[in-house]
């Protein structure tokens, strides 16, 4: 019986959205699936308008941590990340689409700029020990989110790719 | 032949020199700051927490610690007693420390910096739109500014501002300035 029980909370646990962390020589990056009450909440918490949050509750939110563990500069590019929910590919809007979005429905320059802030920078160049990161919006999905990232190294980008790949990703949602 | 090998010896020293200087100037530089060489600081003009307007350019003539926040961030908030210690290290010295909050109302601004006990007065950059301008790497982030108004260094998130290590730094641009 305990063993059905624990196989029945093994195969629970694969279907939550967990927390994926990859380590590679170079760098260890980190996803975190965000549930819509908690980005929610933080938005509310931060006075954003009902309109804002209602689009931004449609979104899978996804918090990534880049940790440059090399003694070389990497560099981030989220036009070489691809997405996939069940295998088919999916689109990230860019940040110009939101600010645009955001526009349109008439949001406050205020609001506008912390939920800048709040996503991952479209380019960085990560140097030796930084830590930085930010949140991906995907469409939302009950299917398994695929990611292949991308990063160029060296100062000149000549460097050896380094690509990590994860498809054990899943969006976040409130229990009901 | 023989003077071949000789100018060949001689680079092979020259460069080894090089780059043993180039190593010597790189380690002045403290873990997390990197030179930011980028000219002139771009000027703003923003209120700060008592309503006092203030002026970048007006700062002319010291170097300036540049700093972006936001509430928010939680190495922001880890980093403001450090903040506290540096300002504390630097008093009486040609150096100004500006916070800038990045995109907050003024009364979440007060409330923050009231209950961490940290005597820290900041600007208040309320639609965002300075550090749209500045364009930090990310949240905290800290410009280093000379005497001339020009941008030199760029400190990458929260950083132990406190330590000997970064005040010995920061001490030493200073005395660098007034030779």
């Amino acid at each position: 019986m305990l063993k059905i029980i624990t196989l029945m909370l093994v195969a629970l646990n694969i279907q939550a959205a967990q927390p994926v962390i990859i380590k590679t020589p170079e760098l260890e990056i980190d996803f975190t699936p965000r549930t819509a009450n908690q980005m929610g909440s933080f938005y509310e918490a931060r006075g954003f308008p009902k309109a804002m949050r209602d689009v931004l509750k449609q979104q899978c939110f996804i918090t990534v941590g880049i940790h440059n563990t090399s003694n070389k500069k990497i560099w981030l590019d989220m036009s070489n990340w691809k997405f996939t929910a069940g295998g088919k590919p999916i689109k990230r809007e860019h940040r110009d689409y939101w600010k645009q979005r955001w526009q349109n429905m008439g949001v406050p320059l205020s609001k506008q700029s912390t939920f800048r802030w709040t996503l991952i920078p479209e380019t960085l160049d990560y140097l030796p020990g930084e830590h930085e990161g930010g949140n991906i919006l995907l469409p939302f999905s009950d299917k398994p989110i695929g990611i292949t990232a991308t990063f160029a190294t060296g100062d000149n980008k000549q460097g050896k790719k380094i690509v990590i790949t994860t498809d054990k990703l899943l969006c976040a949602e409130d229990e009901e | 032949m023989k003077l071949k090998q000789i100018f060949t010896l001689w680079v092979f020293v020259l460069s080894i020199f090089s780059s043993l200087t180039l190593n010597a100037d790189n380690s002045k530089v403290p873990f997390g700051i990197r030179h930011y060489d980028i000219g002139s600081a771009q000027n703003f003009i923003l209120n700060d927490i008592d309503g006092e307007k203030f002026e970048l350019n007006d700062y002319k003539g010291r170097w300036v610690f540049l700093h972006f926040w936001a509430s928010w961030c939680g190495p922001c908030r880890e980093e403001m007693p450090a903040i506290q210690k540096l300002a504390d290290e630097m008093k009486g010295e040609k150096f100004q420390i500006i916070m800038i909050n990045t995109a907050e109302d003024e009364d979440t601004v007060f409330e923050f910096l009231g209950s961490i006990n940290v005597d820290l007065n900041s600007l208040l950059d309320v639609d965002g739109q300075v550090t749209e301008v500045w364009k930090p790497r990310g949240l905290p982030t800290s410009f280093l500014i000379n005497p001339d108004g020009h941008v030199k260094y760029q400190a990458i998130g929260g950083r132990e501002w406190g330590n000997p290590v970064y005040i010995n730094f920061l001490k030493k641009l200073l005395q660098a300035d007034v030779k």
